[in-house]
């Protein structure tokens, strides 16, 4: 893509959209589009066979005003400073939307973990988290698994932090393993934050969702979580996809035994009594409820003219075009930006963190209970924003959050 | 290949140090950890401004090793800090602080700003906020900053005052270069002057040379610049020629240092001092000398003006003011060499001290600092001086491989966490 821009620059574009809708004042403009710290430290590892090797890590706070900081921990080659500062701003307003008390995060670490034995996958885990623990902390900076990181590495990383400490620390990381202080109700939150979003999108549209058909790309845990959601509640799932490209069925798809498939053949492809599509075309079957939960940059300006559900749920990050937007819009697409949609992924970390500091941890029912309601009230929010200011979600999403950071921002004043 | 006009201060330090480890056949993994910094922090702060403004600045904090010791070195003021700098200057602090063997390690820190057009409550708000976004990486036993370009012992005031309101009791040793009625040390000041003209004694001392009427360029009058002026014109040495930001002033039959101290306090430069002939920066390195002192910034001798730069010594007050090709230059052309980490060591040594004291809230008369760092420059010297004769090699290179030699030391002694 010629002159695509960084991560950063388009995260910044964005946020000056919304800022301009606000007429946000401009010390606070200034204040809100930039990062407040960012960290980059070189650590050295003892590799499998005695080599010393120096890895380079990032943790950037964007924003600090509403709460501590929360945001993934990513192992990846292409990690740079600019994609973290962006993802660590989204965090921001992603919070602020759900309106839990967090500021944004995001980390990284440049490596590939494929190429890493457990032993120093582990190593390196822990001396990321020694390197950077001056800015982690229950009430400082709360990271969560991203991109090739797991609970695993994140029980590693409480462990390092709490060895550090002299006492278990619970509440100084989130997507952990149950058994080390994790939350019920996490491996689907994501996947039951689509859910509820399109529930309250279809009730706004008049939609019945029994017997509404639905396509989702992706079958991993957001894409498998939110179609098996959405059939509970009557919808018939009629296309899936993973990278090995989709299946199809218009009378609908037996998703247990679809699971099952995929449990013994890795992939959905050559499912029996379905046809097989691409991913591209799956994209473009006929449906109501459209969920991209995939990856980046699915929905261009090339395809979205010939994507027409009534509903789309953003389940991935990232996975529409600015200019597709507008098509979609005028062809009567109602659609569910990411940082709101898949928000139940953040805001059950949220209650894991609680759970960490009270010490008392809740039943499923009490997780999904919760997850409804702040769910059901963020959806309310940005949708007013968005009738009363006749905009798109995703414009109306930011404004709702950059509102709550900039009234924070004002309320706490200036330092010293 | 990079000609040295597209090298970075960071790429001159990386090849200064690299030759060093080469040197001592340093391994891979060594090289990889030393040639890196530890840690580096930008933070983005909001300061009110005195017109109601609210500005955005940009500021940095860099740990280039911790391996021996707390952290040490200044925080610049100035519109053109960048990170490149910073970690340039983080790791000469670091084989600063490893060459005269105090036991610290290195770092460096800055804010993009221009304190000559800000007012002093502006200055000091911007010094509070820093202070308070990098407070992380500060602490008496973590990473004690001091003085740089453009800040002063009343900024250093501040830093500390900031650090202790947050902590809730009076944290001296947090910061070094501080008036002496918080914890400062006597001689702080002139400490760096007083270094460079012990340096120069001790090694006329080695090579047999007379200092007496030896002719002398400084280029700087920072606090540095000033403090070599009076401390060479103290030992009979003439001073003939001085610069600052604006321009010089050269009178071959000497300056005299309280005049044109005076001089500058009263038209805010050392140019236009009476008696003397006005000279550009760039020409005062090249006039006839015994003794080229650059006091001012970074980059100043290059492979351009090298060629017609002969002193007998050239010892650099400044940090890293010379690049590596003009090193080569300067070498054929007999010119010795004092390098930066050597040559202004007296004042990291002193900020040593003033820590020192801080932890022991004891401090000392002028004689047993001066004396104290009389025997650790002599030592040091001596040390420098020794390896570059066993290692037929420059004075740069000696002391270089003396500091990252136990540097390296240090890191397999305490080998790799976890």
């Amino acid at each position: 893509m010629p002159g695509k821009k960084s991560p950063w620059d388009a995260a910044v574009e964005q946020f000056n959209i919304a800022a301009e809708k606000l007429g946000l004042e401009d010390g606070l403009r200034r204040r809100l589009r930039n990062t407040r710290r960012e960290i980059t430290v070189h650590f050295p590892v003892e590799m499998d066979n005695g080599k010393i090797q120096v890895f380079t890590g990032h943790r950037v706070h964007h924003n600090t005003a509403r709460g501590p900081a929360k945001g993934g921990i990513r192992y990846d080659l292409d990690v740079t400073l600019d994609e973290v500062k962006a993802l660590a701003m989204w965090m921001t307003w992603k919070c602020a939307v759900v309106d839990i008390p967090f500021g944004g995060g995001k980390g990284g670490v440049v490596c590939n973990p494929e190429k890493l034995s457990p032993h120093e996958l582990e190593a390196l885990t822990r001396r990321y988290a020694t390197e950077i623990s001056d800015w982690v902390g229950a009430e400082g900076d709360i990271p969560a698994p991203d991109v090739n990181t797991n609970p695993q590495v994140m029980a590693w990383f409480m462990d390092t932090i709490s060895m550090h400490h002299g006492r278990t620390e619970r509440a100084i990381v989130t997507g952990k393993p149950i058994q080390t202080g994790g939350s019920r109700g996490r491996v689907d939150a994501t996947g039951r934050g689509v859910m509820l979003t399109i529930v309250q999108a279809a009730k706004f549209l008049g939609l019945d969702l029994n017997g509404a058909r639905v396509v989702v790309q992706g079958f991993g845990n957001v894409g498998s979580y939110s179609a098996i959601l959405l059939r509970e509640l009557g919808c018939q799932v009629v296309g899936v996809s993973d990278i090995s490209g989709g299946v199809y069925n218009p009378n609908g798809i037996d998703l247990d035994a679809l699971r099952k498939y995929v449990k013994s053949n890795k992939v959905v492809k050559a499912f029996p009594g379905t046809d097989a599509v691409t991913n591209m075309e799956l994209l473009e079957l006929p449906c109501e409820i459209l969920v991209p939960a995939a990856r980046e940059d699915q929905i261009t300006a090339t395809n979205a003219p010939r994507i027409k559900p009534r509903i789309l749920a953003e389940g991935a990050n990232g996975p529409t075009y600015p200019e597709a937007d507008l098509i979609l819009r005028d062809n009567g697409v109602f659609l569910i930006p990411d940082i709101l949609a898949n928000a139940g992924g953040v805001t059950v970390s949220y209650f894991e963190w609680v759970q960490g500091l009270e010490g008392l941890y809740w039943s499923e029912e009490e997780v999904v209970t919760r997850l409804q309601r702040i769910m059901d009230d963020s959806f309310a929010a940005v949708n007013a924003m968005a009738q009363k200011h006749r905009i798109d979600l995703r414009i109306a999403a930011y404004m709702v959050a950059i509102d709550r950071v900039a009234e924070t921002t004002r309320l706490r004043g200036l330092y010293p | 290949m990079t000609t040295q006009n597209d090298m970075t201060l960071w790429d001159m330090s990386l090849a200064n140090f690299n030759q060093a480890a080469d040197k001592l056949c340093l391994d891979d993994g060594l090289r990889q950890v030393l040639g890196t910094t530890k840690r580096e922090l930008t933070v983005h702060f909001p300061v009110r401004m005195a017109d109601g403004d609210i500005e955005e600045f940009t500021g940095y904090r860099v740990h280039h090793n911790t391996t021996r010791g707390p952290s040490k070195g200044g925080i610049r003021y100035h519109p053109n800090v960048t990170l490149d700098q910073l970690r340039a200057l983080a790791m000469l602090m670091t084989w600063k602080c490893a060459v005269v063997g105090i036991p610290f390690s290195g770092s460096a820190g800055g804010v993009t700003c221009d304190p000559k057009r800000m007012t002093t409550h502006e200055l000091q708000h911007l010094t509070r906020r820093y202070t308070t976004e990098i407070e992380t990486m500060l602490g008496t036993d973590y990473d004690i900053p001091a003085p740089d370009l453009n800040t002063t012992p009343q900024v250093m005031a501040w830093v500390m005052d900031t650090y202790s309101m947050h902590k809730g009791y009076s944290v001296t040793g947090v910061v070094t270069g501080k008036p002496e009625s918080i914890g400062g040390s006597r001689l702080r000041t002139q400490a760096t002057g007083l270094g460079v003209r012990m340096v120069i004694e001790e090694i006329a001392r080695h090579l047999k040379v007379k200092l007496k009427g030896a002719r002398v360029v400084v280029q700087g009058f920072g606090s540095v610049g000033k403090s070599v002026v009076e401390s060479l014109s103290s030992m009979g040495c003439k001073v003939i020629a001085v610069s600052d930001s604006q321009g010089g002033a050269f009178n071959p039959r000497g300056i005299n240092p309280q005049k044109i101290t005076k001089h500058k306090a009263e038209h805010g430069s050392v140019a236009g001092f009476r008696g003397a002939a006005r000279v550009t920066n760039a020409e005062l390195l090249e006039i006839p000398c015994d003794i080229l002192i650059p006091a001012a910034l970074e980059r100043q001798i290059t492979a351009d003006n090298a060629p017609k730069i002969k002193p007998r010594l050239l010892v650099e007050a400044a940090n890293a003011p010379t690049t590596p090709e003009a090193d080569r230059i300067l070498r054929a052309n007999r010119v010795m060499v004092i390098p930066d980490i050597l040559a202004n060591a007296g004042g990291v040594t002193v900020s040593y001290f003033e820590w020192v004291q801080d932890l022991q809230s004891f401090f000392w008369e002028d004689k047993e600092i001066a004396s104290r760092l009389r025997a650790m420059l002599k030592r040091t010297v001596a040390q420098v001086a020794a390896a570059a004769k066993e290692q037929k090699t420059d004075w740069r290179t000696a002391a270089l491989m003396l500091a990252v030699e136990r540097v390296a030391q240090a890191t397999t002694l305490r080998g790799i966490y976890p």
